[in-house]
């Protein structure tokens, strides 16, 4: 077996903190090797994650959707809300994650416009969830060094 | 580098044509500057060195300035209560350095890191340099752009209009940057334009990156300069001072705004040295604001790295540092992070 990937990023960033960038000079190129070691921790961290934050949120989007349905008159919007609560991840390249991500985000930001315009208990309910949505996307997003 | 010394000591002989024996020694490149290069260097004219600094413009950078509105801050406040540099020369031409670039003088063994105020010895001193900190910028609110020269020098804008220039700018930042869609700063931007706050109390100097990590100070805590005026305007004071209470800049991770002193406190600074108040409806407004200008600014430099326009590791790291961060500031403020 091969070391863990998140094993060799560790290793790879303690190496260049403690026993490559004391030795580099001038001070700008031992200050760009102390950087990429704290972005190789902070990609550590990630890489756990990676797949599972993106299938999770995904999904928690596409219930989001379906279940703002009734609130949604209007026939264009509500015909993709529906189109995309219909669909599932079934690629899980991260790439392929991400952009399906992209996709339900950005209808989500349509969504969110169009209920902010409503007045209608059913609406304020779904922004309400879209609310609670985009509170959870940022804890899922964050990380140890993160500044807040 | 030593190519791009002995182009700088050419250019030196040029601004400095009756010197002799004139010299570039110990150039170094500084790390920090994304959105210029900056360099220090020993300039040499007969006989006496002179330590200096040079920032030039990069091919890529965090964000998009004009070369001579940064030279044209440090001239105008050069002398004044707001301390800064002394600035020497600006040149424009290309030929010389391939990019823009101005000289400046270098205060040397000071530090500038932000995480360093929340370490030992700097801690000790948090009081006193948020103090000082918040009364230098209560003396750049409270400065006369006319007077100081700056009328003219950036574009002026009216004390009504001074919020929707801010907004428009950094959400075309946005729109142009963002490598994928931004639902909660874009809600923050609706929100910032459902609520519009009111005209500025007057249009002053805004330095526009006024945060801890754009001074340098010294091991007894005293500030001896204010740098990176590069994104410095004419506008509400009140961003100012949102934009340097910003959480994403609590480098103790506790209610000090910038690691320094608790909000309320840098607030009553700022309003005893210049003269004006924070409105908090206004304040509030603003805060959200600095919000989305955050997030234009981290979403600039995510792309600059993705596109190998400018592949610093610094703009990586401001990346997944900070934008989170500043999504979950601007839920705070809008009263959506429980």
């Amino acid at each position: 077996m091969k070391p863990e990937i998140e094993r060799v990023l560790e290793v790879c960033a303690i190496g260049l903190m403690g026993d490559v960038a004391p030795h580099v000079s001038p001070s700008y190129r031992q200050a760009t090797v102390l950087s990429t070691a704290v972005v190789l921790t902070s990609v550590r961290e990630e890489l756990d994650r990676i797949a599972e934050r993106r299938v999770v949120e995904n999904r928690a989007l596409r219930e989001l959707f379906r279940d703002a349905l009734p609130a949604v008159e209007q026939t264009a919007l509500r015909d993709r809300l529906a189109a995309a609560a219909g669909e599932s991840d079934t690629a899980f390249r991260i790439s392929e994650l991400e952009a399906a991500n992209a996709r339900l985000r950005g209808l989500l930001i349509e969504l969110h416009v169009l209920v902010e315009s409503l007045d209608s208990p059913q609406a304020k309910r779904v922004e309400s969830r879209i609310w609670r949505e985009l509170q959870a996307s940022t804890e899922r997003r964050k990380l140890s060094l993160d500044s807040f | 580098m030593s190519d791009l010394a002995e182009r700088l000591a050419e250019y030196a002989r040029h601004r400095l044509p009756e010197a002799s024996d004139v010299r570039v020694s110990d150039l170094d490149r500084i790390h920090g500057g994304a959105s210029r290069e900056t360099y220090r260097f020993r300039l040499h004219a007969d006989g006496e060195p002179r330590r200096l600094i040079l920032r030039r413009d990069p091919p890529g950078s965090l964000i998009e300035t004009e070369r001579a509105i940064e030279f044209n801050a440090y001239r105008a406040f050069h002398g004044t209560a707001v301390p800064v540099p002394e600035p020497l020369w600006l040149e424009e031409d290309p030929r010389w350095l391939d990019h823009p670039f101005f000289v400046m003088q270098e205060l040397p063994d000071l530090e500038a890191r932000p995480q360093m105020v929340v370490a030992p010895p700097y801690d000790a001193h948090a009081e006193k340099l948020g103090l000082q900190k918040w009364n230098i910028l209560g003396e750049i609110s409270k400065a006369d752009p006319a007077v100081l020269g700056l009328v003219g020098v950036m574009e002026p804008v009216g004390p009504e209009a001074a919020w929707q220039r801010e907004l428009a700018q950094w959400e075309r930042v946005i729109d142009e940057d963002e490598l994928s869609p931004q639902p909660i700063i874009r809600a923050a931007i609706r929100w910032l334009r459902a609520h519009p706050p009111p005209p500025a109390q007057k249009i002053s100097v805004v330095h526009g990156d006024y945060r801890t990590g754009n001074f340098l100070f010294d091991t007894e805590g005293r500030i001896h300069a204010i740098l990176d005026w590069e994104m410095a305007h004419l506008g509400d004071p009140l961003e100012d001072l949102a934009w340097g209470i910003n959480r994403v800049w609590c480098w103790a991770r506790d209610d000090r705004v910038g690691g320094l002193l608790p909000k309320p406190r840098a607030i009553a600074i700022w309003e005893e040295s210049s003269g004006l108040r924070a409105d908090p409806d206004a304040l509030h407004w603003w805060e959200l604001f600095s919000c989305v200008k955050g997030q234009g600014i981290w979403l600039s430099s995510a792309k600059e790295f993705q596109q190998g326009k400018n592949q610093d590791p610094i703009l990586a790291l401001a990346a997944w540092m900070q934008i989170n961060g500043q999504d979950r500031a601007a839920l705070e403020l809008l009263g959506e992070l429980r």
